[in-house]
């Protein structure tokens, strides 16, 4: 008698301590940040007498490490997922739990920028809690500027300028270039593309996702230009190979003077080479008809297997609240934020960099939030690469990417 | 004492395999359905993985069995310094792991940077730097040279072993029949090495039709398809796309294949050994 009450007092024991113990999974730019993790985590034990384990993840490994867990049933209690389609892909499967409910009554919800809504939503239902995020803009090299006497203060703001720019610059002998196409068989390649769809007042999807709407005289613009910059004007290293992170590690040892980056550049971009500091900025990226980026960032999402649902909420509202944000923006100056109030109130509102991407940012579009996603995206990285192997020309590969698209979202 | 390793076999391959086939036929609302199979059928991607798996199971096992053989009858004949050597000829690149050298002939490629290129033009074979992974064509060619440098090793390995055990009194007697080195090598080794090679060539070739990491790293199975092999397709399937039900049935077809390729071998094994 004497044991088996022991007994059952030990398992009740393990069972409340082990569900007291919340697990984080972070991956992605952030999870490089362990130190501030543990200041602001310990904040939460603190305050809630919850125990939180953080876990932090490379961007390389994170996507297969989540996806292989939540199939499993075998999820973290709160886990970040790209903005970049995976909260509606992971709601349709199933793994997630709804969020509709603690975003109504939270003071938060009316702080976090509109535009990013849309992708954590799946069918109408809130999934996610957009945590931080980031817009795409021009990253140039100012000290290549100089050298091909250019304005360093001046960057280019219509493709016209832009190819102009980036014909002064690229010295072809030596590989040294102008503007770095993206041309791989990566996302960064879809995210080129759409910065010049956009900026020529194109669109990728209809506005319900339920068919191509990229093969219009706009997205053929876009499509050429962006693919002559590589094949016609030349003033680009071989795309095909290389995408937006090769290009900043040029850019640091001045062999691109422009590319597509963004706020997590900085950081990165100072770390292959310390002397650039000062030496490189941010620019609206430039356009056709339109100014146009596109955002990105992560979510919290809670998986619909956790345990302890409610504690999670608890996490994602503490690490999403006004406190938190402007300590960690005060002690490591981004990313950017999603509250607008942390960021018009923040260090953040008098840095000009910053105020270039505050500026861009209503004009950003999120990647189409749907499940099928990643396929579309592929068939955009096809199509590009097709026109710059020369094995289609831009009018074929248009087609022949549009006509994809549509019976992967099963349209007529 | 049978029983742990029938339940570890059970757990470990049984189970899985079930599993695997049973997801193959159902679609993501549980039900039955051949949609899979037909869906892998009816794609052109699959046909284009098949040929370029094809390509570059040719290219992989011929080169990794010739420039092993070679290897092997080179160290042979060294009788000094023996360990040093094949340590480092043939465990090094063998030891290296997969992806740090999927990385660094990544890097030596480069059109850029590359130390290749800067080699080659220095040497005067090529007037310019070449993009080797910018058409599908050279990306296969460049994936396949560094296949052969990973996989090399190990066929060489077991031909050193193999030459090792034939006796030398078979040379001798060649060489009192007047026969040259060449006479030699084509009537004692070759022969001599016969059940070894088969067995290699068996284990070179299942091992490189399933061989993933050195394509994902260095070119993702692009540009295009060029490189997308049948693993690196069911890679693409089930983490990138979520697919699993597809990629599931992609894989009982790839077992199959490999199956079948392996009871060929082990056939024509035992029908020898009879003989």
């Amino acid at each position: 008698m004497k044991k088996s009450v022991l007994s059952i007092v030990l398992i009740v024991i393990a069972v409340l301590s082990f569900g007291k113990t919340l697990t984080i999974w972070v991956g992605g730019q952030v999870a490089e940040l362990d130190e501030t993790w543990n200041s602001v985590i310990k904040g939460f034990e603190q305050k809630y007498g919850i125990k939180v384990e953080v876990q932090l993840f490379g961007f390389d490994t994170y996507y297969d490490k989540l996806v292989t867990a939540l199939q499993a049933g075998k999820g973290p209690d709160l886990a970040f997922a790209d903005l970049g389609g995976w909260v509606p892909t992971f709601a349709e499967k199933g793994w997630l739990e709804p969020m509709e409910e603690q975003l109504k009554n939270w003071e938060g919800t009316p702080q976090i920028w509109p535009n990013l809504w849309p992708t954590v939503t799946y069918k109408g239902v809130r999934y996610g809690l957009p945590w931080y995020t980031d817009c795409r803009l021009l990253l140039y090299n100012k000290t290549m500027f100089e050298q091909a006497g250019l304005d360093p203060n001046d960057p280019p703001k219509t493709w016209s300028e832009l190819l102009t720019a980036a014909q002064k610059i690229t010295d072809a002998k030596n590989r040294v270039y102008g503007y770095g196409v993206s041309g791989t068989k990566t996302e960064h390649t879809t995210l080129g593309y759409m910065m010049f769809l956009y900026a020529a007042g194109g669109k990728l999807l209809t506005d319900d996702y339920s068919r191509a709407a990229f093969n219009t005289p706009e997205g053929l613009k876009a499509l050429k230009f962006y693919t002559d910059l590589a094949k016609s004007y030349a003033v680009s290293p071989n795309a095909i190979q290389y995408h937006e992170d090769d290009y900043r590690n040029m850019m640091a040892q001045n062999r691109v003077a422009m590319s597509i980056g963004g706020p997590w550049s900085f950081p990165l971009i100072e770390a292959a080479n310390p002397k650039i500091v000062g030496k490189y900025s941010v620019a609206l990226h430039p356009y056709d008809s339109q100014p146009a980026s596109v955002l990105g960032g992560w979510a919290l999402v809670i998986p619909r297997t956790s345990p302890n649902k409610e504690d999670a909420w608890k996490l994602a509202a503490y690490l999403t609240s006004f406190d938190v944000w402007m300590k960690w923006v005060e002690e490591k100056g981004g990313p950017m934020p999603t509250r607008m109030d942390v960021c018009t109130k923040s260090k953040l509102a008098n840095d000009p960099k910053w105020q270039v991407i505050f500026k861009t940012f209503p004009y950003a579009v999120a990647r189409p939030p749907i499940p099928q996603y990643p396929q579309v995206s592929e068939q955009i990285q096809i199509m590009v690469q097709r026109v710059l192997l020369n094995e289609l020309t831009p009018e074929e590969a248009i087609k022949v990417a549009a006509e994809n698209v549509n019976k992967i979202l099963g349209a007529k | 004492m049978v029983m742990p390793y029938v339940l570890v076999i059970i757990v470990f391959v049984v189970f899985l395999l079930i599993s695997n086939i049973v997801m193959s036929f159902t679609n993501s609302k549980g039900e039955l359905t051949l949609e899979n199979y037909i869906s892998i059928f009816k794609d052109n991607v699959f046909y284009k993985t098949i040929l370029n798996t094809s390509i570059w199971v040719f290219g992989s096992v011929s080169g990794q069995i010739l420039l092993g053989l070679c290897v092997a009858l080179l160290l042979n004949q060294i009788t000094r310094g023996q360990i040093f050597f094949r340590s480092v000829i043939l465990i090094l690149p063998w030891a290296t792991l997969d992806i740090v050298a999927g990385v660094m002939w990544k890097w030596m490629y480069n059109d850029m940077y590359g130390v290749l290129n800067d080699i080659l033009v220095k040497m005067g074979l090529f007037k310019d730097y070449i993009p080797w992974l910018a058409t599908p064509k050279m990306a296969m060619l460049a994936v396949i040279i560094a296949n052969i440098w990973k996989g090399f090793c190990l066929s060489g390995m077991f031909f050193l072993a193999g030459i090792q055990t034939i006796p030398q009194e078979l040379y001798e007697a060649a060489e009192i029949d007047g026969a040259n080195a060449f006479g030699r090598f084509w009537n004692v080794t070759i022969p001599q090495l016969k059940p070894v090679l088969t067995t290699t060539l068996m284990l070179t070739v299942i091992w490189t039709i399933n061989y993933f990491p050195l394509i994902y790293v260095m070119t993702g199975g692009g540009p295009n398809y060029g490189t997308e092999t049948i693993v690196t397709y069911i890679y693409r399937l089930s983490f990138r796309f979520l697919e699993y039900n597809k990629a599931a049935a992609l894989s009982n077809v790839l077992f199959l294949l490999v199956f079948t390729i392996a009871y060929l071998f082990t056939r024509k094994m035992a029908r020898e050994v009879a003989a």
